[in-house]
C-alpha cells in the first residue's frame, strides 16, 4: 500500500477568521483502503475535505500528493483527473441534465472514454438513475436522485482518490448499501483511496480506517 | 471541442437571459450598421465629389483696388491677366484639373457660313451695315472688320451636355492645325473631312478710341478632322441673327493654336481658365504660388466655398452626424455590454464555481462564456445586417432632406443667388470680342458646377460595411469576453461554492 496523500502539520484558518479550523493535523492516506472521517459538526470535516480536494490550500503545512506539494502542483487540473469529490451540498450544474453533468466532467478531465454519453448512462443506472431521470435537469430530481448523480459524476473519470461528504445521508437503506459497495469494490478492486466524512454507522462499519476529527487534528478510532 | 458544445447547449438553457442579451446586442449592431452604412456611402459621395469637382478657383478683380490704383495714377486701370500667365498657372501641383480655353473670331474664303448672307458681327462697332466683310472696306475708311466665325478652344460643354454631338468617325482637334466644324458648314461650303483650309483671324489694338483701330492679322491653317452636329437653336445664344452669331458656324480648335497668337495690348483672342484645387485648403499655397507668377495684386483669388457646400454640405452634415452617432453607438454598445456580461458572470457565479470546483480551468471557463456571446453576436449579426440594411435608406433619406432643408435655409439667408451659382467673370455670352477681358472663365467653359446638389443617395452594405461591422462586434465581445475573464480570475471556486452553501 502506498501513500497517496499526506499532510505534514497542515493548519487552516478561513480569511478573516481568528481561530484556526485545522491545527498542527498530520496524517496519512493510501490507496486501497476505505477511510471515514467523524466528527462533531463544525469540526471542520468539510474543511479538510476542500484542502484533500484541492479547492483551497493550507495556511501552514502541505499536503502531499504522491509526495508533491498540493501547492505547487497545478490544483485545476488534480481536482479535473486526480479526485472525484461527492459535495455535501451536490454543486451539480442545475439547469443541466444528469448526462450532462456527467459527460461534462468527462470532457474537462479528458477522459479517453469513446462514447461518453452511453458510459454516463451506464454509470447513472448503477447508482440507481434509469435513463428518463438522467434526461431530466437537475433542478427536477429529488434530494437522494441529485445526490446519486454527484456520486456518479465523482466516478465519472475514475479518480484515483474519491473524496465524500456525507453521500449517502438523503439515501433509503437499500441505495445506501449498493452505492457503499461501489465505494468498497472501488478501494478494494480497483486500488483507490476513497475518503468518506460521515455521521453514519452503517457507512463507519465499511472503513478499513476511522479518523476523529477533533480540536483541528485527526486521531485514529 | 466541448467547451462551445457546452456553450451552445448553455445558449438553449438560459433562452430567457440570452433573448435579452440578443435584443441588446441586435439594436447595437442595427444601429452600428444603419448609421456605418451612411457613413460609408456619405464619405463615398464626398469623395466622388471632390474628385470630380474639386474645387473652383476664380480670379476677380476687387474693385476697390481699381479704384484706388485709378485715383492714384489717373489712368483708368483695366485689369487683365495676360494669356501666359493662364497658362503658366495651370501647371500647378495643388490643382486637380485646369481647363484652359480659348476664342477668337475669323472669315474664311474656304467656308461658306451659314447664314452668310445675313452679314458677319463680332467687329468692334456692331452697328456696321450688313453685307462688310473684311474684304471689301471703303478705302481711306477706318476698318470696320466683321467676322463670320467664332474660333473656339477646350469648350466642349455642349458635348458634354448633349446639346452637340460628334459625328461618327469625328475627332476633337488635338494637334497643331486641327479643326472641328458643323456638319452644315461642312457641306454648305462643299467640304469634306481631310480637306484643308485657310481660316483669318486678327488681333484689334484699339488705339486712341473708335476710328483709331489698327489690326494685327493672323492666317490659320486647318485641317477639318471631324464635323459636330448642333441639336439647339442656331441663335440660341445671341439676340442677333448673322452668321458670327449663329451656332452652326462655330470653330473648334486646337488651343495652342489660337492661345499662342495673344499679345499683350492686343484684343480679339481671349484664353480663360478654370482651376480646380484638390482640396479647399490649398487655396493659400496656391494663391502664393500665382502671386510668384507674376498675378497681379487687384486680382483676388478666392474659391468657390458656397457652392461647394450647397452641393456637399448637407452630405458632410450627415457624414458628420452618422459618425457620431457611430462612436455613441459604440460607447453604449461597450459600456451596455461591459455590464451585461459582468452581470452574467455575477448571475452565473455558482455555475462558474461549480465548473471551476470540476476542474474547468479559467480560461476555459472564460472561452465559454466568450462562446455564447459571440454566437449571440453572430446570429445578431447576420440578422442587424438584413435589418440595418433595409432600415439604412429610408434613415439617410430623412436625414438627407433635413439636411438639405437646413442648407437651403442658410443659403436663402446667406446670399439670393441659387446654389451652385457660378461666378463668371469676364465674357458672358457677349463676351467674346468684349472690350475688357480679365481673365476668369469664359461662360460656358467646360467644368462649369455641372455638379448637382446631391438631394438623394442610395446606400448600400458594401464589404467595408460588412468588414467593420464584423470587426465592431468582435470588439465588443472581446470587450465582455475580457471582463469576464478578468473577473472569473478574481473568483476561487471554493469561496463561490461556500458562499452558496
Ligand atoms: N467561509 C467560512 N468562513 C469562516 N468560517 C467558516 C467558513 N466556512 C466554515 N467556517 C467555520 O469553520 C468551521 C468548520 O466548518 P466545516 O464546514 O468544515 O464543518 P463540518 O465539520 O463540515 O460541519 P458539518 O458536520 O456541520 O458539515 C465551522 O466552525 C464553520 O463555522
Ligand atoms: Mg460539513
Amino acid at each position: 500500500m502506498a501513500n497517496i496523500l499526506t499532510l505534514n502539520n497542515v493548519s487552516y484558518a478561513y480569511e478573516g477568521a481568528s481561530k484556526n479550523v485545522l491545527q498542527g493535523m498530520s496524517a496519512d492516506f493510501e490507496t486501497g483502503r476505505v477511510y471515514t472521517i467523524i466528527g462533531k459538526s463544525g469540526a471542520g470535516k468539510s474543511t479538510l475535505l476542500s484542502l484533500l480536494s484541492g479547492l483551497d490550500v493550507t495556511t501552514n503545512g502541505a499536503i502531499l500528493f504522491d509526495d508533491k506539494n498540493l501547492k505547487k502542483l497545478c490544483r485545476d487540473t488534480y481536482r479535473a483527473q486526480q479526485v472525484g469529490v461527492i459535495f455535501q451540498s451536490y454543486n451539480l450544474l442545475t439547469n443541466a441534465t444528469a448526462v450532462q453533468n456527467i459527460v461534462l466532467s468527462m470532457n474537462i478531465s479528458e477522459s479517453p472514454e469513446r462514447d461518453k454519453k452511453a458510459f454516463a448512462y451506464a454509470l447513472l443506472a448503477k447508482v440507481g438513475i434509469d435513463s428518463e431521470t438522467a434526461d431530466r435537469k437537475i433542478l427536477k430530481l429529488s434530494g437522494g436522485e441529485q445526490q446519486r448523480v454527484a456520486i456518479a459524476r465523482a466516478l465519472a473519470h475514475n479518480p484515483a482518490i474519491l473524496i465524500a461528504d456525507e453521500p449517502t445521508g438523503n439515501l433509503d437503506k437499500d441505495t445506501e448499501d449498493d452505492i457503499l459497495h461501489i465505494f468498497t469494490k472501488l478501494a478494494h478492486e480497483e486500488n483507490r483511496c476513497v475518503i468518506i466524512v460521515t455521521h453514519s454507522k452503517r457507512v463507519t462499519a465499511i472503513a478499513d480506517v476511522v479518523y476523529r476529527l477533533k480540536d483541528g487534528r485527526l486521531a485514529v478510532v | 471541442m466541448y467547451i462551445f458544445q457546452n456553450a451552445m447547449q448553455n445558449l438553449l438553457r438560459n433562452k430567457g437571459r440570452n433573448l435579452m442579451t440578443a435584443a441588446i446586442i441586435f439594436v447595437v449592431i442595427v444601429s452600428s450598421v444603419v448609421a456605418l452604412m451612411i457613413y460609408n456611402t456619405s464619405n463615398g459621395v464626398i469623395n466622388d465629389y471632390k474628385s470630380r469637382f474639386g474645387s473652383e478657383v476664380s480670379l476677380t478683380p476687387n474693385m476697390e483696388k481699381i479704384i484706388e490704383a485709378t485715383q492714384t495714377t489717373g489712368a483708368l486701370v483695366r485689369p487683365t491677366i495676360p494669356a501666359e500667365q493662364l497658362i503658366a498657372f495651370a501647371d500647378s501641383e495643388h490643382l486637380l484639373s485646369a481647363n484652359l480655353a480659348a476664342s477668337g473670331k475669323g472669315w474664311s474664303d474656304d467656308l461658306k457660313a451659314i447664314d452668310g448672307e445675313k452679314g458677319g458681327g463680332g467687329g468692334p462697332m456692331l452697328s456696321a451695315g450688313p453685307g462688310g466683310g473684311p474684304a471689301n472696306m471703303p478705302d481711306g475708311m477706318p476698318e470696320l472688320r466683321q467676322y463670320f466665325f467664332r474660333l473656339l478652344a477646350n469648350q466642349y460643354d455642349d458635348f458634354e451636355n448633349g446639346n452637340r454631338e460628334l459625328t461618327e468617325g469625328s475627332a476633337f482637334p488635338e494637334k497643331p492645325g486641327e479643326c472641328l466644324i458643323s456638319q452644315e458648314l461642312l457641306e454648305n461650303s462643299g467640304l469634306k473631312i481631310g480637306d484643308t483650309i485657310v481660316m483669318n483671324s486678327d488681333l484689334i489694338n484699339p488705339g486712341s478710341g473708335p476710328g483709331d483701330e489698327s489690326y494685327h492679322d493672323i492666317v490659320f491653317r486647318l485641317t477639318i478632322v471631324g464635323t459636330y452636329l448642333d441639336l439647339t437653336d442656331e441663335y440660341a445664344n445671341s439676340m442677333m441673327e448673322n452668321a458670327f452669331s449663329n451656332r452652326r458656324n462655330e470653330v473648334f480648335m486646337y488651343f495652342n493654336d489660337l492661345a499662342s497668337e495673344v499679345k499683350e495690348g492686343l484684343m480679339g483672342i481671349d484664353v480663360g481658365a478654370t482651376y480646380y484645387l484638390k482640396s479647399p485648403e490649398l487655396l493659400s499655397a496656391f494663391t502664393a504660388e500665382l502671386r510668384a507668377k507674376g498675378l497681379e495684386d487687384v486680382f483676388d483669388v478666392t474659391t468657390n466655398e458656397a457652392s461647394y457646400q450647397a452641393i456637399v454640405g448637407p452630405v458632410e452634415a450627415m457624414r458628420g452626424i452618422s459618425l457620431t452617432f457611430v462612436i455613441i453607438v459604440l460607447i453604449f454598445g461597450a459600456i451596455i455590454i461591459a455590464l451585461l456580461s459582468s452581470l452574467a458572470v455575477r448571475e452565473r457565479k455558482y455555475e462558474i464555481g461549480v465548473l471551476r470546483a470540476m476542474g474547468m480551468k479559467k480560461g476555459k471557463v472564460a472561452l465559454g462564456l466568450w462562446a455564447e456571446t459571440l454566437t449571440i453576436t453572430a446570429l445578431c449579426l447576420v440578422l442587424g445586417l438584413a435589418v440595418g440594411g433595409l432600415a439604412a435608406q429610408p434613415v439617410t433619406n430623412l436625414l438627407l432632406n433635413q439636411q438639405v432643408e437646413a442648407a437651403e435655409q442658410a443659403q436663402a439667408a446667406a446670399t439670393p443667388d441659387p446654389p451652385g451659382a457660378v461666378t463668371v467673370q469676364g465674357g458672358g455670352p457677349q463676351g467674346v470680342g468684349g472690350p475688357i477681358m480679365i481673365g476668369g472663365p469664359i461662360a460656358g467653359f467646360i467644368g462649369q458646377s455641372s455638379a448637382e446638389k446631391i438631394t438623394n443617395i442610395d446606400v448600400g452594405i458594401g464589404l467595408n460595411t460588412v468588414v467593420q461591422i464584423i470587426v465592431i462586434a468582435l470588439l465588443l465581445t472581446s470587450i465582455a469576453g475580457l471582463i469576464a475573464t478578468r473577473q472569473i480570475t478574481k473568483y476561487e471556486p471554493m469561496k463561490i461554492l461556500m458562499e452558496r452553501n
